[in-house]
């Protein structure tokens, strides 16, 4: 779709304010009311998915122009979804994340794009991942100690993806290696993509860089395909919802499971038990892009119809995504399974949970909203009284580490693997 | 007409870089458009001007010097907060737009039962930190999405729970105003240096003036901080919500009791109302799922309390034969709340609906007491928090007629407009074909009981413009009806004379034209003078009707 198209939803949007709170009704305090980090950080209206409705309105008519501002406030989204959540608490016909993704691409099709986005996706096409001065001749440095199956050359059901973040980071590659060890020692049949393994890109088209996203997504369904693989596990949530709903929409008929799910069901079949007790208070932060984005693909190909005169309808019935039905839960079952570990929950949870800050680079291009976005979050975490917040997505534990709460706090940021394999 | 430069530095002087724009895009975003539909003029193909810059003050001091500033240079300036309606954005070339999104701080005194609000403290934030109290606020039936300053300061304020908690005028306490002049103004007992309880006193007590019944809408400057009164509220410290989005839910225990009440005629109808304006049984009165009209309403309930229902689902839902069995049961209906203070008061009250619907021959709605929808209906009531389903089935909707008046009365005409209402549904494919009846609203629209506040929801799609079109002429249709009776203006033309249909303010020489031969002109006319006496250069648009006395003494 191109912007104009999205011109019925820019003109039906009726400002009510839903896509800045979490769900009205689940409004506890003053404090933790609202959503959406980027009206929540700079404060106008244009920031919010209800500014981008009418921004784009202006843009089309010609009254905005693509000026130096105007290219900020666009880009500084960080496609967290939450104003989809919330728009779609009441509304069943209106697509604010699309619609703030493709002004995005509109804008960089327009050669707009921030400075700081530059080596990210220079690094991309280069380089193919999205984290500035890393190299491919790099990437699986990672997994050498790990007698991971190179599926190029030898054949086994499910291919680990790590992704960018896991691969390159010096902090974070032992959490990939965890990960596949877990995973291993549980039986599970795992190898790689070897040479082939490249940035997913997930990030690039959350960004607007449709053309990017889309030559790297082409050539890794292709690797996945020749590979033969059955299931792609990842432990990473952007890569995993740029597999399950973004390639999943070029055609990629594998099953996608973040680690949290496989573990989860191999906790529940007896294959992972837990020997050791973790005595430790935490609460969960749900990922972005594994929460509320996570929800299966569903393919569809309608169009609009009135009935009763004016009420609008998609025929044939359009599927919905509103986070009812992303990967909440089993995160929380491991952590309940884990002996010693109690879980406390944060006031923005699930589909409208708050974002860390680095969705759609917005920790490369716009570094002091992104760590304003992961400060909120660790001052909810903190005013829990939790030991530690507990993640399942790298980019979020990174961006979390550095940060600090209003009081200037931290907290202790853990993956959820790593718990895992303190208690086993 | 372009900003002056020093204009532009003397208000990024007093609210820092990062708190003003006069970015194109930015500013454009402040614009109110057609599918802001429900705001009284009809609806229009309108934008409201562009604003020369946008400035978001973090305090009272800010907002006096903005103002100041303002002054100087005559510059036209308007507060909002959600800016969900249109009477919040400014009216003229030369102007700005105050947004006080950075104002939001809620202060609680729980023993004097008020709690003090900034502008951009939402219904639901402030509603979330006094029950932790055991207190409740009056959340209009705009929503709790809106700001309680906003609503309580400049709009009538009417909702489910005006019946037990009255309107704007009854819950505001003492007030801090900027006004248009720079001064600020301490109102109650606030002025009197005695906290911020009273309304009245000791200290000028000027409720009236600066909003009266229905409230300035932002024409007599910028009240930022705000006492309202807070009720007693016998539930729990936070909603324990369940279900699947967007179908929340909340059981608030045994006694909280969410019943549709239904009956066989508006005779009947209307004495059971009456019954309630006497009784003090209702927490809170709505006439609220009738929003969705007569004949869609039941299939409406099935989709929006069902996580995996859209509108999609709509005409299977209506051709249901349970549905369409229980919708007709629900002809002629309402909602209410009652809620126990004590086992003995929630008896009482169970007993009082029992006699008040023997009395009447009136039931309560079996489908509406299934465990879903009566989660869904208390929960909905009671936070407001989905009010934007008023626009789920187009996109936009105009409230048409108005009916708020003695229950009797309103009665007597209802089934005409529910007549001519649905004559253009099945001539015109303007207005979704909804039922005629749509009338939706509160039991009360003041404290205690006697009028009701309705209005009928009339929804198009702001993006055709046949539809757009067609929705005013039958507006201008209804005009008619409303004359037979001596209605006044249609309920969606109450400010078709504070802003121009192209979105610009009135001058006062059409205002004097307009209101020096309106009924009682006087009024106009001692509004004129608060304005002359706070407002001298008349820097906030038009909302605040006036009369040049001059006129009217010739
Ligand atoms: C869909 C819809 C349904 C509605 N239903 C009802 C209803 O059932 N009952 C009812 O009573 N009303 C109703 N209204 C009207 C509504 O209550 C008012 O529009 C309300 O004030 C909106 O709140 P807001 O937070 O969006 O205020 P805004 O739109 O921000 O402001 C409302 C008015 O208050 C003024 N204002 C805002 N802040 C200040 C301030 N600090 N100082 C002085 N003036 C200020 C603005 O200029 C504007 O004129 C409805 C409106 C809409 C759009
Ligand atoms: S995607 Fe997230 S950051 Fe972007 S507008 Fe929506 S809520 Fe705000
Ligand atoms: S929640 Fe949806 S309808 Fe409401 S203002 Fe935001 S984008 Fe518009």
């Amino acid at each position: 779709m191109a912007l104009q198209d999205y011109r019925a939803m820019m003109e039906r949007c009726s400002t009510c304010a839903g896509c800045k709170f979490i769900p009205f009704d689940k409004i506890k305090s003053l404090r933790f009311a609202e959503n959406c980090p980027s009206i929540g950080y700079y404060n106008f209206m244009t920031y919010s998915a209800r500014g981008r409705f009418q921004l784009s309105q202006s843009l089309l008519d010609g009254r905005a122009q693509l000026d130096d501002t105007v290219t900020e406030a666009i880009h500084t989204c960080t496609s967290c979804g939450y104003c989809d959540v919330g728009c779609k608490v009441t509304r069943y016909n209106l697509e604010p994340l699309e619609h703030n993704i493709e002004l995005k691409a509109y804008a960089v099709e327009n050669g707009k794009v921030l400075e700081g986005q530059k080596p990210v996706i220079e690094n991309l096409k280069k380089e193919h991942s999205m984290i500035p001065g890393a190299k491919k001749a790099n990437r699986t440095d990672w997994a050498k100690e790990l007698n991971l199956k190179d599926l190029f050359k030898d054949k086994a059901e499910v291919a680990f993806f790590a992704g960018c973040k896991y691969s390159y980071d010096p902090k974070l590659q032992k959490m990939a290696q965890s990960a596949v060890k877990l995973l291993q020692s549980a039986g599970v049949d795992l190898g790689y993509l070897g040479a082939a393994d490249n940035c997913c890109a997930g990030r690039a088209h959350q960004m607007g860089f449709f053309n990017e996203f889309k030559e790297r997504a082409e050539a890794n369904i292709k690797a996945f395909e020749t590979a033969g693989v059955k299931i792609i596990v990842t432990p990473c949530s952007d890569c995993y919802h740029a597999f399950k709903r973004q390639y999943a929409k070029l055609g990629l008929n594998i099953k996608v499971l973040h680690v949290v799910e496989y573990v989860d069901q191999l906790i529940q079949e007896g294959k992972i038990k837990f020997t050791k007790e973790v005595p430790l208070t935490v609460t969960y932060h749900d990922p972005c892009h594994l929460g509320r984005l996570g929800e299966d693909y569903v393919p569809w190909d309608g169009k609009e119809k009135k009935i009763y005169n004016q009420i609008q309808i998609w025929e044939p019935r359009r599927p919905r995504y509103n986070g009812a039905y992303g990967i909440y839960d089993a995160p929380r079952n491991i952590l309940k399974a884990i002996p010693g570990i109690k879980l406390v929950e944060m006031e923005r949870i699930r589909e409208y949970s708050w974002c860390c800050g680095a969705g759609a680079g917005c920790n490369e291009s716009n570094p002091e909203f992104s760590a304003w976005t992961a400060s909120e979050r660790i001052t909810e975490a903190n005013a829990t009284g939790a030991d530690a917040l507990v993640t399942a997505c790298p980019w979020c534990k990174d961006n979390f580490v550095n940060a600090v709460d209003e009081n200037g706090n931290k907290i202790e940021v853990l993956d959820i693997i790593e718990l895992v394999r303190q208690a086993i | 007409m372009a900003f002056p430069r020093e204009i532009y530095q003397a208000l990024e002087d007093i609210v820092g870089k990062r708190n003003i724009s006069e970015n194109i895009g930015i500013c454009e975003t402040y614009r109110s458009i057609p599918s802001q539909s429900s705001a009284h003029y009809g609806p229009s193909e309108h934008w409201t001007p562009l604003p020369q810059a946008v400035v978001l003050p973090g305090s009272t001091e800010e907002v006096q010097n903005v103002i100041r500033i303002c002054n100087k240079y005559g510059i036209e300036f308007k507060a909002s907060t959600t800016f969900w309606a249109t009477m919040g954005y400014i009216g003229s070339d030369f102007a700005i737009q105050i947004d006080t999104r950075r104002m939001k701080s809620v202060k609680i005194d729980a023993k004097n039962m008020c709690a003090v609000v900034e502008p951009f403290a939402i219904a639901a934030t402030v509603q979330a930190e006094v029950m932790k109290y055991g207190l409740n606020i009056n959340i209009p039936g705009v929503g709790c999405s809106s700001s309680t300053l906003a609503n309580f300061s400049s709009w009538i304020a009417f909702g489910p729970n005006s019946i037990s908690m009255g309107q704007g005028s009854e819950n505001v306490l003492g007030m801090e105003w900027v006004l248009p002049n720079g001064e600020v103004l301490r109102t109650g007992s606030l002025g009197a240096g005695e906290g911020w309880f009273c309304g009245e006193g000791p200290g000028p007590s000027l409720r009236g003036i600066l909003r009266g019944i229905f409230g300035a809408a932002g024409s007599l400057g910028v009240c930022t901080k705000m006492a309202v009164r807070l009720h007693p509220w016998p539930g729990p410290a936070d909603f324990p919500t369940y279900g699947t989005v967007p179908a929340y839910k909340a059981d608030f225990g045994p006694n909280f009791k969410c019943y549709t009440l239904c009956f066989p005629t508006w005779e009947a109808w209307a004495r059971s109302v009456q019954y309630f304006h006497e009784s003090d049984v209702a927490y809170s009165g709505h006439r609220q799922f009738n929003m969705f009209g007569r004949n869609l309403k039941g299939a409406m309930l099935n989709i929006i309390t069902d996580a995996d229902k859209q509108l999609s689902d709509l005409e299977e839902l209506v051709n249901d034969p349970y549905i369409q069995k229980e919708n007709e049961k629900m002809k002629l209906d309402y909602q209410v709340i009652i809620a126990g203070f004590s086992e003995r008061d929630m008896e009482y009250k169970e007993k009082a609906i029992d006699y008040i619907l023997e009395q009447t021959g009136g039931w309560k709605s079996e489908m509406m007491l299934e465990k879903d929808k009566h989660d869904y209906a208390l929960l909905y009531l009671t936070r407001l928090g989905h009010k934007n389903l008023n626009f789920v089935m187009c996109g936009a909707y105009e409230g048409t007629f108005g009916l708020s008046s003695n229950v009797w009365k309103t009665i007597q005409v209802v089934e005409e407009a529910v007549a001519l209402k649905r004559k253009w549904e099945v001539e015109h494919d303007s207005i979704a074909a909804t039922g005629g009846d749509s009338a939706m609203g509160s039991l009360s629209g003041i404290g205690g009981g006697g009028a009701t506040g309705w209005e009928f929801f009339t929804n198009f799609d702001a993006y055709d413009k046949n539809s757009v079109h067609g929705t005013a002429k039958f507006v201008d249709g209804n005009q008619e009806f409303h004359n037979k009776y001596s209605f006044g203006p249609d309920f969606c033309r109450w400010n078709s004379d504070v802003r121009h249909m192209n979105g610009y303010n009135y001058t006062q020489e059409e205002h004097n034209q307009m209101f020096a031969n309106a009924p009682q002109p006087w009024v106009y006319a001692y509004q004129y003078k608060i304005r002359e006496a706070i407002n001298p250069k008349n820097l906030c648009g038009t909302y605040f009707r006036t009369v040049d006395p001059k006129c009217l003494e010739k």
